[in-house]
């Protein structure tokens, strides 16, 4: 049974760490063509990385999953082209027209409409259209997931560890805000805002803008409880986000590769690997399981 | 004389969408009892369906079905059904999002045309170019595209565009927002929104809990409501770009919102079309508009990005507020009277304004009231109560009595 850790990264450096860590495939990409990719991806960081994944037998995913608009379609052919003659193995998309144009650059990709995938028969829609896989909705219910992964034969990557977008804007929200107050709008850009629940104060939703507008952040999730379920279940491909889990993201993908290592061994703890998790969780960021652990019939 | 688009008008019950026709719609969007985005709005049950759709193409217009719910396991039953059942009252299109939902219409109720819905973000020719290959008729775009993209679309595919004109908007790419999944457990993308962009949050930096900072400088919290759009100025424009449908927002809205929106637009567009040249805006229909407008008004992303002017922040600006106050049955012109159905209370010695379809309207101070008996009234108190009106100008079947209601607050949390 072949278990896949994605992990994001941040820089070629980062990348080589995280292989070394256990990542089996690298989820990278600008903000031009993807959404929320953390790093400086410019073309040559893309197929340095390409080629040190290569060397260790890994791969690579570039994310192609932005909403486009005409003018990024304009520039999405020669993208594509570059992206292929680097040799990268993949790439995400949730865009029909970004899908036609990948489709016909010939690059594998996997279906990630973010919100918008969360059944079995969509999965299949994009499957007949070539998709290798899909990347399903955190607002799914792990007994969605395992009927959803019992439907088809592709493979379906849930995301395991990290923050999710919850809200995506193509205003700038963070700007308008500060010239509402009348706050420098050059800080919008350049730092890390959070924001709290009006009932609950505690809560804290990362929020940031980029030119394609303000992006807000669910809590941290993560399955690592769960992930004997997921294993049980035929969901093999574990995405993990370091979005802000800063220089600690390396030692947790290593966990999440201990944690694989001893469920294939059968000597999974689930206290002690949900324990080292929390130690190694920046403390600034409460750590929950999202929508995932309850019944379908709860969200109305 | 140029192409006239089509004037895309919501109803949440048959007496909306006939109402919405009567005032110009040429097309009708209503919901079924299943499938929607808008559980709480009313939806039509199938003998419904097929008494607006025989009303509708009686009256040259068209009735399409909303279904642009994002499916989860198990939603997707008896939709099969559901659209060959559709077909078969002749509703002329559905409104889909959810690529399963596509598929299912496409493969299961051959004939029943499928438009692509906003829900589903459509924002570049290359998507418009993929939906019509496979199939569908028309896309509503996002409303996050501009006025010059539609013109590059409109040269790159040939295949209906329709666009939102008039209405509340969503402050995400609509789909893409889960605030109110993840906050209450409400589904946004299958009827369940909470309207959490609305509400006010917090707002801070790291190690630094601005919060309570805030509330002690009485600092504006971060919210991210939208002011709502509206392009009556702007008709000329999209005529232009070849836009096929111009779409109103609001399932939910009242009798006296559907019928002013549909009748501002339909002088607009006539007036356009008609002779384009010596086209000149009205201020007439804008102040028209304002009278069902619950929240200021801006014209979207058609021509840049929405600033903060474009959100609900700060004090709220007032705008007068109207109610539906009754509505015409009938009237006899040599008594100059007008036979009334009661929607909201009012009394002699009130000023009142009367309204009808071809953008007629006028001001009447209520002289002379009666019931249906002749007993003369003092007051119009009870719902839906039958009375007489002495009118100044004539009136017809349908017209509507509206009066001023006071002053509403803007911000709506």
């Amino acid at each position: 049974m072949m278990i896949q850790l994605v992990t994001t990264a941040q820089s070629v450096d980062q990348a080589e760490a995280l292989i070394k860590a256990g990542a089996d495939r690298l989820y990278i990409g600008n903000s031009r063509f993807g959404l929320r990719q953390k790093g400086d991806w410019t073309i040559e960081a893309v197929r340095e990385v390409t080629q040190l994944a290569h060397r260790y037998g890994k791969e690579v995913t570039v994310a192609v999953n932005n909403l486009m608009h005409n003018d990024h379609i304009e520039e999405l052919t020669d993208y594509l082209q570059t992206l292929k003659t680097i040799g990268v193995d993949d790439v995400t998309a949730g865009d029909p027209g970004a899908i036609r144009l990948i489709r016909q650059a010939k690059i594998p990709y996997w279906y990630d409409a973010q919100t918008l995938v969360t059944s079995a028969k969509q999965i299949q829609f994009w499957g007949k259209r070539e998709a290798i896989g899909a990347v399903v909705a955190r607002e799914v219910t792990i007994e969605e997931l395992v009927l959803i992964q019992q439907q088809i034969g592709l493979p379906v990557e849930v995301q395991v560890y990290g923050p999710t977008c919850i809200h995506h804007s193509k205003r700038p929200l963070v700007t308008n805000y500060f010239n509402e107050l009348g706050r420098p709008v050059e800080e919008a850009k350049q730092r890390e805002f959070y924001m709290s629940e009006p009932a609950d104060t505690t809560t804290r939703y990362p929020i940031y803008e980029d030119e394609n507008g303000t992006h807000i952040f669910s809590e941290d999730l993560t399955l690592m409880g769960q992930l004997p379920t997921l294993v049980k279940n035929g969901l093999h491909t574990w995405k993990l986000d370091g979005w802000h889990a800063g220089a600690q993201f390396v030692e947790i993908v290593q966990l999440f590769t201990y944690a694989r290592t001893n469920l294939l061994n059968g000597r999974f703890d689930r206290m002690e690997m949900e324990q080292r998790l929390h130690e190694l969780q920046p403390e600034a960021f409460r750590l929950g399981t999202g929508l995932w652990l309850r019944k379908p019939e709860e969200i109305k | 004389m140029k192409q006239r688009p089509e004037l895309l008008a919501p109803a949440g019950n048959l007496e909306k969408l006939k109402m919405a026709i009567h005032y110009g719609a040429d097309a009708i969007y209503i919901g079924g009892q299943q499938f929607g985005l808008r559980s709480r709005a009313g939806n039509f049950s199938y003998d419904e369906m097929r008494e607006g759709v025989a009303f509708a193409h009686a009256n040259g217009a068209k009735v399409y079905v909303a279904a642009n719910m994002v499916t989860h396991e198990g939603d997707i039953e008896g939709a099969g059904d559901f659209f060959r059942t559709l077909r078969d009252i002749g509703i002329d299109a559905v409104i889909v999002s959810d690529p399963a939902m596509i598929e299912t219409c496409l493969t299961e109720a051959d004939g029943l045309p499928v438009h692509l819905s906003t829900q589903a973000s459509a924002t570049n020719y290359e998507t418009l170019r993929f939906w019509k290959e496979e199939g569908l008729e028309r896309i509503v775009l996002a409303r996050e595209v501009s006025m010059d993209e539609i013109v590059k679309m409109k040269q790159e595919v040939d295949v209906e565009i329709e666009t939102f004109v008039h209405g509340a908007m969503c402050i995400s790419y609509s789909g893409r927002c889960t605030l109110s999944n993840h906050m209450t457990l409400r589904d946004a993308n299958r009827g369940g929104c909470a309207q959490s962009c609305r509400w006010k949050y917090g707002f801070f930096e790291e190690g630094d809990l601005l919060t309570e900072e805030m509330e002690a400088r009485d600092e504006e919290p971060f919210s991210m409501s939208s002011v709502d759009l509206s392009m009556v100025r702007h008709i000329p424009d999209l005529v232009e770009a070849g836009v096929d449908s111009l779409k109103i927002e609001g399932r939910m809205k009242s009798i006296h919102y559907v019928a002013t929106v549909c009748n501002v637009y339909r002088q607009v567009i006539d007036a356009y079309c008609e002779d384009p040249e010596h086209f000149v805006f009205d201020p007439a229909w804008e102040e028209e508009i304002w009278k069902a407008a619950q929240r200021e008004l801006a014209t979207g992303f058609y021509y840049g990005i929405p600033t903060e002017k474009e959100q609900l922040f700060g004090k709220p600006r007032s705008i007068p507020q109207f109610a539906f106050a009754a509505r015409v049955i009938s009237y006899d012109p040599v008594t100059g009277m007008a036979t009334l159905e009661q929607r909201n209370h009012f009394s002699i010695g009130e000023e009142v304004e009367f309204f009808g379809p071809g953008f007629v309207r006028f001001s009447q101070v209520i002289e002379t009231m009666e019931d249906v008996d002749g007993h003369l009234l003092e007051s119009a108190n009870q719902a839906m109560m039958t009375i007489r009106v002495k009118v100044d100008q004539p009136v017809a079947t349908d017209y509507i009595m509206r009066k001023r209601k006071g002053v509403r607050a803007r911000a709506l949390v």
